[in-house]
This record gives C-alpha cells, structure tokens and sequence, in this order.
C-alpha cells in the first residue's frame, strides 16, 4: 500500500520543493550542498551485486534467523556506540547514504527522520512500522521479518534512538502467521539480551518494541489508516496536514516507516553512508530488494543493486522470461498500482525511482510482475481495480465511488461490451479519481487504468470491434 | 354622417316612457298601489318575519328616497327596475334573503369595545 | 466516549481535524496573545486571517461560498465528501478546503477550471449510486445533494452501467420512532455519526463495510434513542434521515415559516414553526448562539402533535350532572364572573409552567383587583430568606453560553439531560473541547458524560461548604467553576435551606474567581414561564392556596402539574381552568376557558437564563380558543373592574412598568446583588434534611412526556414505549 504514497512520477527532479506548501518544513532545492548530502555517483554500469555487499544475508533462510544466527551474521555488532553517536551522527549517515523510502513513495528517509528532531512539547515519540506488506506482487518485507527479524529489531532501536522515539510499534499484516511468530521471538530474545527494554544494549537509553497484528485490509498499509488501526478504530486514512510527524498515534509524533528502510539502517549505519550511496545513480542510491514474479522461469525476491536494468534484472535472476524475452507483453514494474510497460518500454527501463518516473510508471515496492503474451491484460488489469475496489476503505467519494464504477466498465472491456468512447470516458474517470482523495489509494487504483490505456488501447479497441 | 350626428345631439333627448312630469307620476302611484296590493301575498310566501305594516313602511321609504326626483328619464327608469323588482317577488324569482335585504337592520354594526370584540372571535 | 486528552499537550497546536472540531472555545482564560495574521488571496481577493484558518472559512470571509456536504461547523472535520476541492495555486492537486489550514500567501482560485472539474467529478460520483428518486424524497427541496448539484454539477449524466447494472441498494434501518431512514439515499456525510458521538455522547451510530458496501447504521439492530437525535435529522445533507413524523406531510415551498420560541423546557430554544392550512407540520431549530446553537431537543422538535390532540376549543361549565358542558363565551364569562364576584378577596390563582408573562401579568392584575395577593405557581421554590426577591438567586447567572467555557462544573440535584438537553450539550462540550471536571451531588444519571459523584446526601454541600470535604480544595483551585443547582433540589420541603448553602457556597468560590463577570451559582428551572411568574412577583409553590380554607375561587392558568387535589380545597369551592390541553386541571375544573398553545400566541417567554424571547401565532388558535390574557381582560370586564389594556402593545407598556427586562427581547437581563441576597438568607433558618436529593425525571423514559403538549403528543408516547423496547433489548 505505501507504493502508492506520495509521488513525484509526473514531476521533474528539481520540482520536489513544491511539495514546500505541503509541509511546514521547507523542503528547498538542493542548489547549494547542505551536510549530508550523497557523494556524486560516478559509475556508469549497475547490477551484479557481489555478495559481500549484501545487506540481507539471510534472505532465503538458509542460516539460523535467531539471536545466536544474527550475531553470527554481524548484526547488533556495535549498537551501543552507534547510538552513543547521537541522533545527528545517525540521521546525517542516512542522509549521507541516501537512503530513499523503500515502501513505495520513495520519500529521503534521512529528511523524514530529521523532521522528529524538533524539540518536544512533552509528548512522547513514537516510531511505527509498516509491516503491513499488501501490495499485490511485493513479497519482500515478510522475507526479512521471517528470516533476518533481527535486521529489524535493530533497525527499530537505532532508528528510534535517532529520532528519540520512545517505542516502536511494528504493525503486521495478519495474514504474516509465521512472520508475526518469528518478529514476536526476535523481540523477546533481544529483550532477554538486553538489547531492548530498559537501558538498552547498555547505552543508557530506554526502548520498546511493540508488535500489532493487523486484521487484513489493504488500507491499513496507507500511513494514517496504519495510525488508526493500531489506536484501535477503523482503519481509515486520516486527513493530512496534520500530519503523523506532528500528530501521529495517540496523538504524538509519529513516523510511520517500511520494514525494508529501517532493517537496512544498521548496515548502514555499521559500514557508513558512503557504501551505501556508492550504490545506483545519485539520488537512488543503495541496494534493494526485488521480487520478481509472474510468467519467469525463476520468480524470486532477491537484492540487487539500484539502478539495474529492467532486462538483466529479469533474466540474470528470474531466468528470463517464460518463452524468452520476445515473448514479453509487458512489466508492471512496482507493485500492483504502479503502471504497466510495454515490451519496448522494458528494453531499456532503468529500475530505479528516477527512471521508471521516465517510463511514466513507478518503481514503488520493486515488485516486478512479468506478463508474457499468453496473458489478458484487459483481465488483469481489470482484476487489479477489482481488488482496489474491494480494498477502498470507503471513506470518501472519489475512492469509494470511482473505483466501484471503473470496475463495472473495466470487465465490461473485458467481454468487449462497451463503446468506443467508453475508453476515454474511463480515463476521464481516473483522473478524477487521481488527485482528488483523502489517500493515495485512489491514485494507486487510477493508474493502472491509465497505463493500460497509455500502452493497450488497441487491444480495448479491438475488444470492443469485435463483440 | 358627421352632421347627422350633430342634428341627433341637437334633437331633444328621447323619452323612455313619459312623456311629462304628470305622467310620470301616474305610473309611479300605479307601481306603489301595485307593491302596496301585493305586500301581503309576500308576508306569506316568502315567511319572513316582519309584519305587513313594517313591510309598508319600508315601502313607503323606499319611495320617499327618490320624491325629489324631477327628471322624467330618471324617474322611468326607477319605475321600471321597481316593476321588475315586483315581478320578481309575485313570480317567487327572489328568495327571502332577497326580501329581507329591505331590511337594512339585519346587518349589526362591527364591534367595537374589547368585549364584544371578544365575545365575537374579532381582533 | 470521544474526548481529546492529547488537548493539553497540544494547546494551539495542530490536532487531528477527525478530532477537533474548529470550535475550540473562544477563550480559555488564560490570556493568549493574538497571533500574527497571514495574508490569503481568494480569487484574487486579499484577505487577512488567523492562522489555522482553514480555506473554506477563509473564503466564507470574503464571502464566497465553497460547496460542502461533510463539513459542519459544529461538528469534527472529517473531510471525506471531498465536494470542497478548491485550486490552490503552486499546489499540483486540489485541496481539500475544508481541512486544510491556509498558509502565508496562498492564492485560492474557487473558480478555476481545476476546481470546477473537481467539484463535477465528486458529484458525478455522488450521483453514481444516489437514487434519483427526488419526486418521492422528502427532502426534496432542501436537500443539498439537489442544489448544489445544480449549483456545481455537469449538465449530463455519463452513468451508462445502468444499463448493465443497477445502482447500490442498501437495506434501511429501524432507529427508532423519530428518525426515517432511507439509506440507499446516503452519500456517507458521516455527519449524522459525528453528531451521535461528539454533541449527543451516544455512540450508536457508526460505519460497517467498506469501499461500496459501505453503510452507516447502528452497528447491530438497535434504535438511536437520545434526547437531541432529531438533529442528525437537520444535518443529514440528503434524504437518508428524515423525520418520521412529517414523512410525505409537506414540500418546503408550501409551508410557512414563522419564527418562535420552544416552551417545551426552560431554555427557550428559538424554533421555526412550519405550518400549512392552519397547522403545525414541523418544528425546525432556529440557529441562536446564545442559547441552543442549532440544535434542539427532541421534545421540542416532535411533540407538536400535542398541540392538535386533547385541545379545549369551547368554554364549557360543569352542569347539574357533574358533567362539562360547552357553552357559549358569553355565558361561560357570565358565570365565572358571577362566581368571583361572589367570593369577594378570597380568589386564589395558579399559574401553570407554560403560562406567558402577558398572561401572567393579566391575571395577577385582576386579581390584585379584587383584593386577594393569592398569585402562586405550581412549581415550588424557596421563598424563605432572599427567596425570590432577589433575581441572581433564581437564575442561571453564567448564561446558557458560557457554561461551555468552565472549568469545573457541579452538577446538586439535577438531571440536565433530560430537563434540558441544550445546556447539557454545552457542558459535554466543555468536557469534551475543554476538559471540564463535572462533579454530581443528587441521584446517578446517565448524562452522557464522565462525572465524579460525591454522593446523594445534601449534606455534602455543607460539608463542601465548611471545608469538611476534599473537594472543596479542588472547587477553589477552578478557574471557572460552575455550580449548576435543579429544580428538584429546590422544590423540597427544605428547599431554603439547601438555597441558602449553596448561595454561600457559592459566595466563597466566588471570591476565588478571578474571571470578570463569571457567576458560580446557576440555578435551572424546568418550565419555561417560571422566570417570567417570578419576574412579576408571582409566590413559587401552591401552599398559600391549600392552606386557605376560606377560598371561594381557584383560577388555574394552565396550571396542571403540582396542583392541589379536590380534596385538598374546601367544599364550595369554585374551580376555574383555563388552558388549552384538558389535562389534570381542567379535569377538576367547574369551568374551562380555552386558551391557545404556544404556537397561537404572540407571548413573551423569559428563559432559565433571564432571556426575554416572544413566540408569534403561527396558526390560529382552533375553535373557540382565545389568546389567554384576552381571556382575563374579558372577565375583568364582566366583573366590573377592567383592565387598563385593549391590545399587545398595551399590555406589553403594562409588562414594562413591572419589569423593564420583559419586553427587551433577546436580552438576557443580568442578575444582581448577590451578596445581599445571602446576607438576606441568613435571618432564616431552615436546615437541610438528611433524606437523599432525587429527580423526577431519571431516565430517558420519564424524559417524553412531562408537560400537557408532550402528554398529549403520540410520537411522544412512541418514543417512550421505544426505550421500554430498547431496554428488553439484548443490546
């Protein structure tokens, strides 16, 4: 869900400071270079990460996934003087790294933490994560919770200590059994460790992990329906501003973040920004996970550098795709609502923030979905807005409305029951679905319409011609 | 034509039905013997509840109204609408709220003091 | 139960609008200083706001009006119609004017082509799956949905799925006798539940479902009983909630409005009455930020059917066979005249809860004429001591508004609830907005809200009073502390002295006060003349009467409540009942004068705070029914000695010289000489009694029917049995 958060895919790079309005810190134009900003990025090839630079290590759960495994693994390895360091030492690291939000809107994680370090009023801190993995395709935060769950237990204490966060509540998907059973053990045995609690990892510093299990709809994944979930009302997106680095879960600051950003935060931490950032072009720096599915020979999540392109993503480690590459109809690129790409468009789409945005589509979660040409993309897509209209919180009335309406004349393109007017008439209605709720939920179910009809009007077309 | 008219304006005025003053008067004794004759008949046909006294002198009143009248027009006309009024009466064409409307007393004056303007249900 | 704890951490900063609702009180005491005010542009019109403005009410200052369906001003902003999208410019996206607080410099285009797609696109959505079935809506005409989709809606309909598909039906809901629902119809406002959890304190209503199958319903099936739910009634922007009783009554351009006043308690909330052909079909609250906001109570708003059944339209007098038998004005007068000139001075009066203070004025004149100081009400009150003499000790000197504003309020032997809802709804929202402690002495009622209860003993308020208990240090630590004392507990037998505690209680909370012009000690009455009776020197309580052996003639003015029975008068006496409901009163009378309702007369009603308000004649009073102080002025013709006054304006010159306040309307009069009236006090010496305060009306059973129109009201009647029903149910 957090795939479909704030996103700047129609807007230029130099344009993030109109989002200036929208938040009472001044996000400026980087014209000048404030500390913490990434070194340039000099290479020019990516891909093929060597496997000393993996952060997660025990993706595939091939090690032991408890305390005894992740110590092995290096994990926890210095986390008191990390957070001896102090918060600026850690938030200017992430900077320096530039980390991007891995849930999806991409959001500079180093700029978002930053925003709790305004003096307190009193209230206590919070941070909270979203491990509340729905989007359709991602399978990747629920790898690390089930195998590396102490990447993020530590993510949680250096992250929180950063921010002065006095507790972190990690809200899971309910359907993650075994994940939520694993995080669960993690927590405990680092509490027993000392690594939690009360003076943790004998830095001085209190810190506590709570786990929230979800009931299992889509909308709690969207940051301020997450709040409200987890203060136990209906998980239904809050109006923004105010926003959670203001008035978050019961009512203090809050900052809401994927389990991918926080669970890389250690390493990063332990190996220093500039590692981090000598990965993918500037300002997509670092290395990610991918999950890579549908019609490849080898569907897998797997870390890869940023930056990789689209093809040697999928034939380096999904074996290619079923039939060959010539078989290709198209990529959906970033998770269920991100929009689909064509063959041609996937010959040379860069996966990273910046060029998916120039493919008009959207890196979002990474979640690859590769459609060959046995596939109905008309069905598919009509699915996909089947699944954002059973999962629309039904708040307000473009979301709730919109998306029921689309879907009525998605599967009539299906059948070919419609008009040719019809299609434009659909595209209309996505636009005035995008933009106009109180989440981003609307966007995400718009633009799958609008990439099908971007790239496949002639197969709707047809459709329709020939009914 | 424009002369024509001119000679007609001219002309003295046509009678309607006398041709003096003497004659005039004549038929309006006449119509006040002929509603004089008829009155008791009234009493009983219509059931009102006056007298023929009463309805005498209303008669009469209503005759003394115009005794100042000197144009012969005037007082035909008057003559006529009475013979029609008594035509009326004898052929039953009027009914008693027609007859008693002779009887201007029926209509009670508006109240005026708080408590008849009370009692009546008028503000 | 919602209430905002984070409150005071926040204090001026940003809260969540779902929580918040933008009007945080006015003033919280401490001085704060103003902040800076920013410069907004909308449509190129500058204009200087607060900050935290939001830009619908940034536009509303300049006039123009942005189209809405979720957003209230009373009521949490919940921003989910999203009909209120505006053109901000620099921002790619529209924003949601309702919600979002203005910033330095921002230029707010309400007209753009941006805004106006916006605004086409959510109607269009609206209209997807809202039924058009407008011919048969009873809000047809005053529906939102309807004028603003004239207003901002596309000009054609591109829904071509009817076709294919029908629109979403959703099953209605039973929620009682007052409320209809038509729940296909809702657009999903969330208005009506905003209202129930935050004004009302009842959280039944809520959302179940969502995307499409979205409803908004009583979770389970159970009714929405609360004494304001035929508010959601108003604010439903569509025809999802309507009225139950005027459902396919009336269209809104057939009936005519008349401004007025309720009498139904003794707030003196201001209603429009809605009537057709000569009769009441609705009742509409009347907005007045002084005393009931918008809002009204439900007996206020649904017991007008009252005021068709159980009239006397004929003056009647008990004949040979013990029997009433109608008669003519003038003869009835007659008889009563005779009658009263008969007894010479021993004449007594009581006037009723509902009786206006033209009336009031009338009857005391004539029989002052007579001879006789025998004028009482029904309602009893503390007479010993400053009693009523001085008006602070028999008002609610803080104002209905301001209650909101307190700090700490205590609640001694009252139901405000039930006796009146509009200025319970005030405390909880100074308990919600402003973290109000409420304390109760008296019986355990349900008031919606969280209150400490220090017991049921009135000897608490001595022990308050002499520092006994520890809750006097709490009382005098309150900046605004309230002291809020019912009806009941002063209608006791010791009464007077409960009075004269609570008064210098009061006077020493008092001194802690440092607020200007803010008053500790509010009493409440229950009836909406009692004020106006006491105004003009009326004795509280009817024990003048029964004590008196020799008295030939009792005149009730609408008195039916706390009358003396038969047996409690001496044998020969003569018993007058003029009123308009035949009720207890009449019931024992020997003669009826039938007087009109509140809605038949221009009358002048004074409310519990001191508030001089008239009702106007909305309908003609049916049948014989005369205007009551008419009535008097008659008789006192017939007897010989009559009144000096013809018309209104006359008797209102006559109200003048008694009571200068009466005819000020609108003005509440404030009350005065409050220490005298303690010292006053003191020369008596009743003592409070041990046995425990209780009220006379508990629950919200005993809330429908209390007085002549609602006794005679069936909706009322059905909402009675309705919380029987409720309260068999499970849940």
């Amino acid at each position: 869900m957090t795939n479909v958060l704030v996103r700047f895919n129609h807007l230029a790079k130099s344009h993030i400071g109109i989002l200036a309005p929208f938040s009472y810190f001044n996000i400026q134009h980087y014209s000048t270079t404030p500390p913490g900003t990434p070194p340039p990025q000099t290479k020019t090839k990516f891909g093929g990460l060597s496997d000393e630079d993996r952060v997660f290590t025990n993706l595939y759960g091939r090690y032991d996934w408890r305390l005894k495994g992740a110590l092995k693994r290096g994990d926890w390895y210095k986390a008191k003087e990390i957070i001896l360091k102090g918060p600026d030492w850690i938030i200017n690291e992430i900077k320096v790294s530039g980390l991007r939000g891995r849930g999806g809107a991409g959001f500079p994680s180093g700029m978002k933490y930053s925003f709790m370090l305004k003096p307190s009023d009193g209230r206590p801190k919070y941070l909270v994560i979203n491990a509340d993995e729905g989007e359709p395709g991602t399978c990747k935060d629920r790898e690390i919770m089930r195998h590396d769950p102490h990447k993020l237990v530590e993510g949680c204490l250096l992250v929180g200590s950063a921010m002065g966060a006095q507790a972190a509540y990690i809200y899971i998907r309910g359907e993650f059994y075994n994940e939520a059973s694993n995080m669960q053990i993690a927590i405990a045995e680092a509490y027993q460790a000392g690594l939690l609690g009360k003076n943790a990892c004998g830095s001085g510093y209190d810190f506590d992990v709570f786990m929230h299990r979800g009931a299992g709809a889509y909308i709690c994944g969207e940051e301020t329906a997450l709040i409200e979930s987890l203060e136990g009302k209906q998980g239904k997106p809050r109006l923004k501003p105010p926003f959670p680095a203001d008035v978050g879960v019961f009512g203090c600051p809050t900052t809401v973040t994927n389990v991918e950003t926080v669970a890389v935060a250690p390493t990063i931490l332990r190996r220093g920004g500039a590692w981090f950032a000598s990965f993918g072009r500037t300002r997509n720096s670092g290395t990610k996970l991918f999950s890579i599915s549908g019609h490849v020979c080898t569907p897998c999540t797997v870390e890869e550098e940023m930056s990789i392109p689209l093809k040697e993503l999928i034939e380096r480690h999904a074996g290619g795709v079923t039939g060959g590459w010539d078989n290709l109809l198209g990529v959906i690129p970033g998770g269920s609502s991100t929009p689909v790409i064509p063959k041609s468009v996937c010959e040379t789409a860069i996966m990273d923030f910046d060029g998916l945005v120039a493919c008009q589509t959207s890196l979002g979660t990474a979640a690859v979905i590769v459609m060959n040409k046995q596939t109905d993309i008309i069905k598919a897509i009509a699915r996909l807005i089947m699944f954002y209209k059973h999962e629309s919180c039904g708040q307000c009335t473009p979301c709730r409305e919109g998306i029921n309406w689309m879907n009525k004349i998605m599967y009539r393109f299906v059948e070919g029951k419609a008009r040719l007017d019809e299609i434009d008439m659909i595209w209309e209605l996505s636009k005035q679905i995008e933009g106009h709720t109180i989440c981003a939920l609307g966007d995400g179910a718009a633009w799958p319409v609008q990439g099908l009809i971007r790239h496949f009007r002639s197969e709707i077309e047809c459709r329709i011609k020939e009914f | 034509m424009a002369s024509r008219a001119m000679n007609l304006a001219q002309r003295q005025v046509k009678p309607i039905l006398s041709l003096d003053q003497d004659e005039a008067r004549k038929r309006a004794i006449n119509l006040y013997r002929a509603w004089n004759k008829q009155l008791p008949f009234i009493v009983r046909h219509f059931d009102i509840p006056k007298s023929v006294e009463q309805c005498r002198q209303i008669l009469r009143e209503e005759f003394t109204k115009h005794e100042n009248l000197t144009d012969v027009r005037v007082i035909d006309m008057l003559i006529i609408k009475g013979q029609m009024e008594l035509q009326e009466s004898v052929n039953n064409w009027k009914q008693k709220g027609h007859i008693m409307s002779y009887f201007k007393e029926t209509i009670e004056p508006k109240p005026k003091d708080f408590l008849s303007k009370f009692l009546q249900g008028v503000d | 139960m919602l209430r905002i704890t984070v409150q005071k951490a926040l204090k001026g900063g940003f809260l969540s609008p779902k929580h918040v609702s933008p009007m945080l009180s006015k003033g919280t005491g401490d001085v704060q200083k103003k902040p800076q005010q920013i410069e907004v542009f909308v449509d190129d019109k500058p204009v200087m706001v607060d900050p935290g403005t939001t830009v619908l009410q940034a536009a509303a200052m300049v006039g123009v009006e942005i189209p809405r369906f979720c957003y209230h001003e009373r009521l949490a902003v919940a921003g989910n119609c999203r009909m209120c999208l505006v053109e901000v410019e620099r921002s790619p996206k529209p924003v949601a004017a309702c919600a979002m607080p203005v910033m330095k410099g921002w230029r707010i285009k309400t007209n753009s082509e941006m805004t106006k797609k916006a605004r086409e696109g959510v109607m269009e959505f609206l209209l997807v799956n809202h039924p058009l079935d407008c011919p048969i809506c009873d809000q047809g005409g005053e529906c939102d949905l309807q004028d603003q989709s004239m207003a901002f809606g596309s000009d054609r309909s591109r829904f071509t799925d009817i076709e294919y598909s029908g629109k979403r039906a959703v099953e209605d809901k039973d929620i009682g006798p007052l409320i209809k629902t038509i729940m296909t119809r809702c657009i999903h406002c969330t208005r009506c539940i905003r209202f129930a959890s935050e004004v009302a304190g009842i959280d039944d209503l809520g959302t179940t479902g969502r995307g499409s199958d979205m409803q908004v319903g009583t979770y389970v099936e159970k009714f929405f009983l609360s004494e304001l739910s035929g508010n959601v009634i108003d604010l439903c922007p569509v025809g999802a909630l309507t009225s139950k009783p005027y459902s396919f009554a009336a269209r809104p351009w057939e009936i005519r409005r008349t401004d007025s006043i309720d009498v139904l308690d003794a707030i003196g909330s201001n209603i429009v009455v809605c009537t057709r052909t000569g009769e009441v079909l609705r009742i509409l609250p009347r907005v007045n930020e002084l005393v009931n906001e918008e809002w009204l109570s439900d007996k206020a708003r649904f017991a007008y059917d009252g005021l068709k059944r159980q009239r006397l339209i004929t003056p009647m007098l008990r004949n040979g066979f013990g029997e009433l038998e109608p008669v003519d004005w003038e003869c009835a007068l007659v008889s009563v005249g005779k009658k009263i000139l008969k007894a010479g001075k021993n004449v007594g009066a009581i006037a009723g809860g509902m009786a206006e203070a033209e009336a009031l004025v009338a009857l005391k004149d004539l029989i002052n004429k007579i001879g006789s100081e025998k004028v009482c009400t029904e309602h009893a009150y503390p007479t010993t001591g400053s009693g009523t003499d001085i008006r602070s000790s028999y008002l609610l000197n803080n104002k209905i508004a301001r209650i909101e504003e307190a700090d700490l309020v205590l609640l001694i032997g009252t139901n405000t609830r039930l006796e009146a809802p509009l200025l319970n709804s005030r405390i909880r929202k100074g308990y919600v907005h402003n973290e109000t402690q409420i304390f109760v002495i008296g019986p355990k009622v349900d008031l919606r809200y969280d209150y400490t209860h220090l017991g049921t003993d009135p000897g608490v308020i001595k022990d308050i009073e002499y520092g006994k208990h520890q809750f006097t240090t709490v009382l005098k630590r309150a900046k605004k502390p309230v002291i809020i004392v019912g009806p009941d507990a002063l209608s006791r037998p010791d009464g007077a002295g409960i009075l004269l505690h609570i008064q210098s209680l009061a006077k020493i909370i008092q001194a802690c006060v440092t607020e200007p012009d803010w008053w500790v000690l509010n009493i409440l009455h229950k009836v909406a003349g009692q004020v106006a009776a006491l105004d003009i020197g009326y004795t509280p309580g009817t024990k003048s009467i029964v004590q008196d052996d020799s008295l030939k003639v009792l005149y009730l003015l609408g008195a039916d409540e706390n009358i003396p029975c038969r047996k409690d008068l001496p044998k020969d006496c003569f018993v007058i009942y003029q009123g308009h409901h035949g009720d207890k009163g009449a019931c024992m009378a020997d003669a009826v004068l039938p007087g009109a309702a509140y809605t038949e007369k221009q009358a002048t009603y004074v409310n519990t705070e001191g508030r001089a308000q008239q009702t106007t004649v909305a309908v003609t009073p049916p049948g014989f029914c005369r205007e009551d102080w008419k009535i008097i002025r008659a008789l006192s013709d017939i007897i010989g000695k009559t009144l000096p006054y013809d018309n209104l304006d006359q008797i209102r010159c006559r109200l003048e010289e008694i009571a200068p306040h009466l005819t000020r309307y609108g003005d509440a009069e404030n009350g005065n000489f409050y220490d005298v009236s303690l010292d006053i006090g003191k020369q008596s010496n009743v003592e409070i009694e041990t046995d425990p305060l209780c009220v006379t009306q508990n629950c919200l059973e005993d809330f429908y029917m209390t007085d002549v129109i609602s006794r005679a009201s069936s909706t009322m009647a059905k909402c009675v049995s309705a919380v029987r029903q409720q309260k068999s149910s499970q849940y």
